[in-house]
């Protein structure tokens, strides 16, 4: 009976050293990366008005910032084939087999840095959906099928954007399915140019408007002050 | 922290113009103008003019809004507002205007004089077109003249061709390659409703329970839809079943993924209806007052011969005999068939049987492209049936399309050979309706339907047919056996007319090649999966010569004399085709919205009637048209459906130790259909430059195979080599193959069967027989 005990001690302690040992090893093996945070995403589609922050308690105000590794804006558009286009993804991508939610997710809804690109990942504005590539595909060729006359058009510059010398900028892009304003401009993959001096102050829109771009033009109908006095 | 670029030495007055021009006063007093360089540094797009239109491709019919800037389509958004998407696109719609600016676009008519392509004036290319059809006529008779059109024809296209050739030339050769993806959906709705198309709409995704997919690949192929899923999971709990062949990125998002061998689809539908009578969850008030049952003949052939005809014997059947004949299908017997565990199928059932759980079925082309579609359409809708869980919200069997218009043109207009806008030719009624509105002497409507798809490329090859009219598609990458219908359509005394915006393996082989308009360069409709008619106007100019397929066939139908039929005017011609057409669908069954509430809205579902769309139909709730309380499946005399009795029966070629696996072919989320298109679209090309076998590992291990090897497909109608794909994106069961079909370079339909359901004539291009080797 107490030979029993000790070898089923053993057996135990030596299970338990199996896993801890395959866990470690697990993880050893997972691309070096250091996710943020790791909160589970609530889920909005498309219902919320107005904007959208914080939404997974990451810590804007509190992002690391590091010189050495920030993208610059002209990287940032370079991955989209129009302005506003959904971004391709830049990277090549291992498992091909699945929408994303498992794997795209991983890093871009916290982000990161990962030693294997010696890049932060962005952090998607939208992590509420999860059938990533939908939108977005990886690029695995560099050849064109046919040559292509589509022109990439103007991307928006910076610092122009302001009515008054330092008054606060308008927002010169669209915001659907982009209203967490600071998982694009308060994260270390934030282009520098873009990033946000006050990320702790998290009601963005309290200051910043839109320009009319996103409104449908054809829709407004030409506002004609009525003179009542004149009515017949 | 470092200090932003936010400010520079723009002048106060600038600054102020800028931003309340840019807030207000642009739109509102459109009289001010602004000097270019308060506008400069804010992008182009921030004026861009937004307009709204159905998605260039897919089924799902997204709306969009499509940014235009200087003439030119440069943006694409998803359209909150519409119903369907609710703002959210896929990559191909996202990505979809680029489309319109290859390079290598069509934009001159070109004619073939001794083997080379000659460019000519749109004039002398209809005139020729238009005297060629004269001649063939003369000489051949009226059934020697024929056009092929598409499920991405517009509404006015399918029109104008129907009435062009059903009722002036008085010839019912014409199809549609709607007929290669929606026949079976359309004969399964026509044997278990009387009345096509769905009876419920998207919206149902949004109550249901329980979703099955069956053989429906849908985060690839209708990923929008497959978003609204996942999104209602996360809200709500759901649960998504895959039943599919291969494993895809849709099993891997699916709480459940089952796979089963080839072509057993069939018994599993008969085993969930045996679990459901079994188990006592049949809805029998239900089944009483709203069904019939029936059989109809076994042993039906597969269509593999020329001239092949096939015409079912419906008989009626009781509730017992059924029950009797269900008694095959006991789940241990067809778990050993299918290779579906016992608890799977039982599992299916009882959610398919549990009163409380309500549940949509979904599927494509799997259950379509089936040597027995049709019955596979009944099968399911068997089940719902049984339940009574149809036509209302949430429960719900969904026949989804894969084309932007296979349900608004093909299926509504009817470019079918069998079909009218209203009706069949064999019905002398219709033909009436038909004469009545087109103008035309009744006669002239043939009441003999002649050739389906696949026998009207036999009868080129036989020469029975010497003209065809091939427009906005491309049959010669699409077409099953395609070696034959190539050949054929090389022959001496062939003349083949191809309207397209680029060149393709179909412009190949035509004698005069007419450069078209596409999507947002005309106006148009589309009709979607759920019944929703959608308009689009023209946005940008189309280039060169180029010509809505619409008014092409309307110079050629003045040209041979039909003047008076085709009394349209250039610039109103589209509204003044869509009014006379809704004509023939008046009334609470299938009226049609009227053109205002298509410009103004995104969208309206027929039956439209008294200003609303009507989203489920045969159920007194929500449709207009039952005359009776409850459910009123109307599109039959006695307002019942009909429950099918149809057997398990083998596909048409089945794997031997010649050719020992199964070849399987499908789309991937980044082309559309056979890429004419999305290949021109740099981000797509280049995230799926090629076409690929896919392999299951195992097999791969075996034969010592791995990602980019070269590998040897050979059919009993030839061989082709391509690279393997193993492990990425999908992974195909032991003992078979997956091959997408958009590559030109590599056509893989040279070596698939063109058998196909006796009832539907719509070919099976998912199963044939195929040896695998390295090479
Ligand atoms: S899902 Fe279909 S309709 Fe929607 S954007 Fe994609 S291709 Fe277009």
């Amino acid at each position: 009976m107490k030979r029993l005990g000790i070898i089923s001690l053993f057996t135990l302690l030596f299970a338990v050293f199996i896993i801890v040992w395959n866990y470690s090893y697990q993880s050893g093996l997972e691309e070096a990366y250091i996710p943020i945070n790791n909160n589970k995403p609530t889920s909005y589609f498309l219902e919320n008005e107005g904007m959208e922050y914080s939404k997974f308690d990451l810590d804007y105000a509190n992002m690391p910032f590091d010189e050495n590794h920030q993208r610059t804006l002209e990287e940032y558009y370079k991955n989209r084939a129009y302005y506003g286009a959904p971004p391709i993804i830049p990277h090549s991508v291992k498992e091909d087999l699945n929408i994303g939610r498992n794997s795209c997710l991983q890093c871009h809804q916290s982000g990161g840095f990962s030693k294997r690109f010696k890049a932060y990942a962005p952090i998607v504005p939208h992590p509420e959906m999860t059938n990533c590539k939908q939108c977005h595909v990886p690029q695995k060729s560099n050849s064109l099928f046919s040559e292509t006359n589509f022109k990439k058009g103007k991307f928006p510059e910076v610092g122009v954007n302001s009515a008054l010398n330092g008054s606060p900028p308008t927002i010169p892009h669209p915001i659907q399915m982009r209203k967490n304003c600071l998982s694009c401009h308060a994260t270390p993959s934030t282009p520098k140019k873009i990033r946000v001096t006050h990320p702790e102050r998290i009601d963005c829109m309290q200051c910043h408007v839109q320009s009319n771009n996103n409104i449908n033009i054809s829709e407004l109908e030409v506002f004609i002050r009525k003179n009542y006095t004149n009515e017949k | 922290m470092y200090t932003s670029v936010l400010t520079d030495r723009r002048s106060f007055i600038k600054r102020m113009a800028l931003l309340s021009a840019m807030t207000a006063a642009a739109t509102m007093f459109p009289g001010i103008l602004f000097a270019e360089e308060q506008e400069r540094g804010l992008p182009k797009n921030g004026n861009l003019d937004w307009k709204k239109a159905p998605c260039r491709f897919c089924g799902v019919g997204c709306g969009v809004l499509v940014g235009i800037e200087n003439g030119k389509a440069v943006a694409v958004k998803g359209d909150p507002k519409s119903e369907v998407n609710k703002g959210l696109c896929c990559v191909k719609g996202y990505h979809s205007v680029i489309a319109m600016y290859g390079k290598d676009r069509l934009t001159k008519p070109l004619i073939k004089k001794n083997g080379k392509y000659v460019e000519t004036s749109m004039k002398e290319a209809l005139d020729l077109i238009a005297s060629k059809m004269k001649e063939t006529i003369k000489d051949y008779g009226k059934d020697a003249v024929s056009i092929y059109g598409s499920g991405q024809w517009t509404i006015p296209d399918g029109y104008v061709a129907s009435k062009l050739f059903k009722g002036c030339i008085g010839t019912n050769n014409v199809e549609a390659n709607a007929r290669l993806c929606m026949a079976s959906a359309v004969t399964g709705f026509m044997t278990s409703f009387g009345m096509d198309e769905p009876m419920g709409c998207y919206e149902d995704i949004d109550y249901a329970d329980v979703f099955v997919l069956w053989g429906n690949n849908m985060a690839e192929m209708h990923p929008v839809l497959f978003s609204r899923m996942l999104d209602q999971r996360s809200k709500r709990n759901i649960k998504i079943i895959d039943l599919a062949t291969r494993t895809t990125r849709t099993s891997k998002a699916s709480d459940r993924s089952i796979i089963f061998e080839p072509q057993t689809d069939l018994a599993i539908a008969n085993a969930i209806c045996y679990e459901i009578i079994k188990n006592g969850w049949v809805n029998k008030s239900f089944v009483e007052k709203h069904c019939n049952f029936s059989k109809g003949l076994t042993n039906i052939g597969y269509g593999l011969e020329d001239k092949f005809k096939f015409k079912d014997k419906p008989e009626k059947i009781t509730f017992e005999e059924y029950k009797k004949f269900l008694e095959d299908y006991t789940p241990e017997k067809v778990s050993k068939l299918s290779g579906v565990s016992v608890r799977d199928i039982k599992y299916m059932a009882s959610y398919y049987g549990d009163p409380n759980k309500k549940v949509m079925s979904l599927w494509c082309m799997g259950v379509n492209q089936h040597t027995r579609g049709t019955w596979m359409n009944n099968l399911v809708y068997n089940i719902h049936l049984l339940t009574g869980k149809i036509s209302e919200p949430g429960n719900s069997p969904f026949s989804l399309t894969g084309q932007p218009s296979a349900c608004g043109t093909v299926r509504e207009v009817g470019t079918l050979t069998h079909k009218l806008p209203k009706g069949v030719v064999m019905n002398k009624k219709h033909r009436e309706i038909a004469a009545k509105i087109w103008d035309v002497p009744v006669e002239n409507i043939s009441p003999k339907p002649t050739y389906h798809t696949v026998e009207m490329f036999r009868a080129l090859d036989r020469g029975d047919i010497k003209f065809m009219w091939i427009q906005v598609t491309n049959p010669m990458v699409t077409m099953p056996k395609l070696k034959r219908y190539r050949d054929a359509a090389k022959k001496e005394g062939r003349f083949i007319v191809v309207s397209d915006i680029y060149p393709t393996p179909t412009t190949d082989i035509a004698d005069v090649i007419l450069p078209s308009a596409m999507w947002i360069e005309r106006e148009g409709m589309y009709g979607n999966s759920e019944r929703r008619t959608q308009y689009f106007e023209q946005m940008v100019e189309p280039p060169g010569e180029s010509m809505s397929d619409t008014w092409q066939l309307i110079e050629v139908a003045k040209r041979m004399g039909y003047e008076k039929q085709f009394y349209y005017k250039e610039e109103t011609h589209i509204e003044e085709i869509y009014n006379e057409y809704i004509q023939f669908h008046k009334g609470k069954k299938h009226g049609m919205a009227p053109l205002e509430v298509l410009k103004e809205e995104s969208g309206a579902i027929w039956p439209y009637v008294d200003g609303k769309s009507t989203q489920w139909r045969f159920n007194s709730k929500y449709d207009p048209a039952t005359t009776k309380e409850g459910f009123d499946f109307y599109g039959k005399p006695d307002g019942r459906a009909v429950i099918w009795q149809r057997p398990y029966e083998p596909a048409a070629e089945v794997p031997d130790s010649d050719y020992p696996y199964w070849l399987n072919t499908g789309r991937v989320i980044e082309h559309w259909h056979t890429g004419s298109m999305t290949r021109r679209i740099p981000v797509l090309h280049k995230a799926m430059p090629y076409a690929y076998v896919e392999l299951n590992p195992e097999d791969a291990k075996r034969m010592r195979i791995k990602t980019g090897d070269k590998v040897k497909l050979t059919t009993r109608r030839g061989e082709i080599i391509m690279p393997a794909s193993v492990n990425e994106r999908g992974i195909p069961a032991p003992m078979q193959v997956f091959v997408p079909f958009f590559d030109e370079n590599m056509l893989i339909n040279d070596i698939t069967l063109d058998s196909f359901c006796p009832i539907s004539k719509e070919p099976d291009y998912k199963k044939c027989a195929v040896k695998v080797e390295k090479v």
